[in-house]
């Protein structure tokens, strides 16, 4: 197992290395310039664009940015965005406000997810099964920008029990209502996979099995059906604590929230476009991407003794896809394929 | 500005400090909307309206803004200019302290000019000789002089001498704009670099309020009152909280929650806002200052086929466009329509005190909304480039406001109606792009705009000159080229009223060739509480002004 993380662990590095890459490069060739300036001379321009290095030879530049970053472990000054101010002065900031009110949006959802999900699975074709299924619906269709004008329309200008704008001062207050909307598409998202997982668990012969030897109840939901169904349901989480955690474009806009969605933007819509921010933001998002997919895989090894001992998740799914599985589909190879699909097909969450 | 001019500026000042320490303190806090986030608090790299009103609120400089706009003394006291004008000696007020305690000196003044001229900055080019003309600035900063040998000295530490190159009339007035303002050496380079103004910890107030809740790209931030601030009887606000609201939607609905009491509102909301018996009263259309124009590109290049080089085709444009209608349809929210190439409302005589361009009519011979005219024009554009088919490309920016691109439609329409062969395709783009495009010269017509920079007409007509980097058009007229050198540096420099019919003639020239065609003044639909008052707008430099704000 520790071999097999280590090998993960050096996949990560190395992935990212070329996605910084790629990046550097994307950045580099994006219309727009860095420094749009209507007031200055054509030489300020040239000499900023000197200090900046930016009439080097790409690879050269590229060099000296990994250089930078990896050496002082910063990821410099902006170009055009805050006049030049250090990135370090501005991203921690937005950092910490986007990943408390995601990791509130993400607590609240999962757990809420999971609950209804379970409820839902417990009692087919009753009330709580419906109700998880139209607040399912509901919670996808409806963007949570929608829902966040929504909350805001009701709880901070009809009442004013929530500030209507974002307040550092009042942290807490400010969090409840983006983390209630930016939750509401993943609540649902993890609700209807629960329930589903669950509901193919719960039919499965080794749950028949368990059942007519005489176990019943929280035992044999929590020992064996959770348990098994939770494999899939971990791939559906991770992506979106990436996407909570890395902030809602249009929420955070709505409410005024200094995060990095609205930095990312800033940075690219800005007066000009800033190089270091965009490069800055974009490493930062794939490292998450990338950690949170280690950290994915790492878990399926606890949660699935057959992963442990094979090593590998992935060499997992093709001998089960070879067997000919189980009707309606195995629980183990739903994971590698979701993840997959998922990273694939998914659109932007706003 | 003469002896006896600055004396009465300066009894205003006084009159008005005694008049404010008469209100009764009602203290009080306001939150303000800003619709983009402040950029930098430091003065040197500060751009945008943003940053100049939260520098302002936090730094006085040399002279501040009445409520008209004229400069009237703060850190100076009072000063004197030399027989020749060119030789202005400040006398700084003793009683200015920075919030850290130390003095406000003359040497904080010299030390951020100076660092202006070293620094690649955006607004330097004030200090030049086609603003400011300070002593030896364009040697610095356009052929790499000294930085030391720039026309400002800290005589003693509350004397500051300022050389210029040639007198400037409005000298005393770019003195309030921030590029201009104090730094306080040691405690700037007290910071490692670009560290400088990014928290209330590392920024110094010398002025009305103190910033107390500040980093960069904050939505929300709060300046507090000054009580050290040398003139604290004056301010009656105890706190001023800007709120960055991106939406107008939002700002509707934040000014109605009572969330904001100083909101701007989009045009498309005026309407809305007017029927409204509550919020009609609130309604406040002030001038922005800025004039959105068509610029042409008179060149061939990649993009146009360089028949906009053609002057009764750029005539017939003009002629096609219905000024009253963008103003009052599309952009909705006050603005005026402007037939002028400098925009009114910002730009008075120092002798009369009329505005530059009051009277709109002026050159009625050449712009207007006539389309038969314009089909004069058409005919003989078409006549001489040999063709009766036009395709041209207009780019506009797409995040520069809701109504722009409702505007490039209308005149699309417009222009394509009145002018029967002339086909414009519609490009959006960012501002960046936008920028980009115009300074390569790959575009045929955009959709741009150009705020003031300082309260004189040069802040539009110096764009025109041969080479000039804002001269996107690439036009070039040798009499207007000498006009203007003569209102910078010759002739005209110190004899005033000569000088404002040289600048009348400049823009005859403009307009008689259509270099652009000036579209609308853009003006701000400001919401504000009942019971705030005395808030002063400003079309240039300093959009907002709170020292004589009270809340009732």
């Amino acid at each position: 197992m520790a071999r097999y993380i280590i090998k993960r662990i050096l996949m990560a590095v190395v992935t990212l290395f070329i996605i910084t890459f790629l990046l550097f490069l994307l950045v580099r060739i994006m219309p727009g310039n860095p420094f749009p300036s209507e007031r200055m001379s054509d030489e300020a321009i040239a000499k900023k664009r000197e200090e900046m290095g930016l009439d080097d030879p790409i690879l050269v530049q590229f060099g000296n940015y990994m250089k930078e970053v990896v050496t002082t472990g910063s990821f410099g000054k902006g170009s055009s965005l805050y006049n030049g101010a250090p990135i370090s002065t501005v991203l921690p900031t937005a950092m910490n406000n986007s990943f408390r009110i995601g990791t509130a949006a993400i607590l609240l959802g999962v757990i809420t997810g999971l609950i209804l999900g379970i409820a839902a699975a417990l009692n087919r074709g009753h009330f709580w099964d419906v109700f998880c299924s139209v607040l399912s619906i509901v919670g996808v269709c409806i963007p949570s920008y929608v829902f966040m004008i929504f909350l805001q329309y009701y709880f901070a200008y009809k009442t004013t029990i929530f500030p209507f704008y974002f307040n550092n001062r009042r942290f807490v207050l400010s969090t409840v209502m983006p983390a209630l909307s930016l939750s509401l598409f993943s609540m649902s998202t993890i609700a209807r996979f629960t329930r589903n997982e669950m509901v193919e668990v719960m039919d499965s012969d080794y749950i028949l099995m368990a059942e007519s030897k005489g176990m019943y109840g929280s035992r044999l939901v929590m020992r064996h059906v959770l348990r098994n169904a939770l494999i899939p349901i971990v791939t559906v989480i991770a992506p979106l604590i990436v996407d909570l955690l890395t902030g809602a474009l249009v929420v955070e806009k709505i409410y005024g929230i200094n995060g990095i969605g609205k930095l990312m933007v800033d940075a690219i819509t800005g007066e000009g476009i800033d190089y270091n921010y965009v490069l800055a933001l974009g490493i930062l998002y794939s490292a998450m991407y990338i950690g949170i997919m280690l950290v994915l895989d790492i878990v399926y090894c606890l949660l699935d003794p057959r992963i442990r001992v094979s090593g590998d998740p992935r060499r997992k799914k093709q001998n089960t896809e070879g067997s000919g599985g189980m009707p309606g589909g195995t629980q183990q190879d739903v994971p590698v394929q979701s993840v997959d699909q998922i990273l694939d097909g998914r659109g932007v969450q706003l | 500005m003469n002896i006896r001019k600055m004396i009465t500026a300066g009894l205003a000042g006084m009159a008005m400090a005694v008049l404010g320490s008469c209100v009764a303190l009602a203290g009080g806090d306001i939150y303000v909307m800003f619709s983009t986030n402040v950029m930098s608090l430091d003065t040197n790299l500060a751009t945008d309206g943003e940053s100049f009103e939260l520098i302002a609120d936090c730094i006085d400089g040399l002279t501040q803004m009445d409520s008209e706009g004229a400069a009237i003394p703060a850190i100076a006291e009072s000063w004197d200019v030399s027989d020749d004008g060119c030789t202005y000696t400040f006398h700084l007020r003793d009683d200015a302290n920075w919030s850290n305690g130390e003095p406000v000196t003359a040497a904080d003044f010299e030390f951020a000019w100076k660092l202006a001229m070293t620094a690649n900055v955006e607004y330097n080019y004030m200090f030049d000789s086609s603003v400011g003309a300070v002593k030896n600035a364009d040697a610095i900063l356009y052929e790499e002089g000294d930085p030391d040998t720039l026309g400002v000295k800290a005589v003693d530490d509350k004397t500051l001498e300022v050389e210029l190159e040639v007198p400037v009339s409005f000298f005393p007035s770019l003195l309030y704009f921030p590029t201009f303002y104090p730094i306080n050496q040691a405690f700037y380079e007290s910071f490692g670099d670009g560290e400088y103004g990014t928290s209330p910890s590392s920024f110094l107030s010398n002025g009305a309020f103190l910033l107390d809740d500040y980093i960069p790209g904050a939505a929300s931030m709060t300046v507090v009152k000054n009580p050290d601030y040398y003139d604290a009887d004056r301010v009656n606000l105890d706190s001023i909280t800007y709120q960055v609201v991106g939406s107008s939607d939002q700002a509707l609905t934040g000014f109605k929650s009572g969330n904001l009491d100083l909101a701007v509102v989009s045009g498309d909301q005026v309407a809305s806002v007017q029927d409204d018996a509550q919020l009609a009263d609130s309604l406040n259309v002030v001038g922005a200052g800025y004039l959105w124009y068509l610029s042409f590109s008179q060149t061939e290049n990649n993009s146009s086929d360089g028949s906009l080089g053609n002057v009764n085709l750029r005539l017939a444009i003009t002629n096609a466009i219905d000024r009253e209608s963008l103003a009052d349809n599309y952009v909705m929210d006050g603005s005026l329509p402007t037939y002028t190439a400098v925009p009114p409302q910002f730009a008075a005589s120092a002798t009369t005190g009329e505005d530059f361009s009051a009277d709109q009519e002026m050159f009625a011979d050449y712009i207007g909304f006539d389309t038969a005219r314009a089909q004069e024009y058409y005919e003989k554009a078409k006549e001489e480039l040999g063709t009766d088919s036009f395709q041209f490309t207009m780019i506009y920016g797409n995040n520069e406001g809701d109504e722009v691109a409702k505007v490039a439609q209308a005149i699309k329409e417009q222009v394509e109606a009145a002018l029967d062969g002339v086909t414009i395709d519609l490009q959006a783009m960012t501002k960046a792009e936008r920028l980009e495009k115009m300074q390569n010269d790959d575009y045929c017509v955009a959709l741009t705009r150009w705020g003031p920079d300082y309260a004189d007409p040069m802040t539009y007509l110096g764009m025109w000159v041969t080479d000039n980097a804002n001269n996107y058009g690439f036009w070039s007229n040798e009499e207007y080229d000498q006009l203007i050198t003569d209102c910078t540096s010759g002739a005209y420099v110190s004899d005033y009223d000569a000088r404002w019919e040289a600048l009348y003639k400049a823009e005859e020239l403009v307009m008689q060739e259509a270099v652009i065609a000036p579209l609308y003044t853009k003006a701000n639909a400001n919401l504000i509480i009942d019971n705030l008052e005395g808030v002063d707008f400003h079309p240039v430099a300093l959009n907002r002004v709170y020292k004589d704000a009270v809340l009732n």
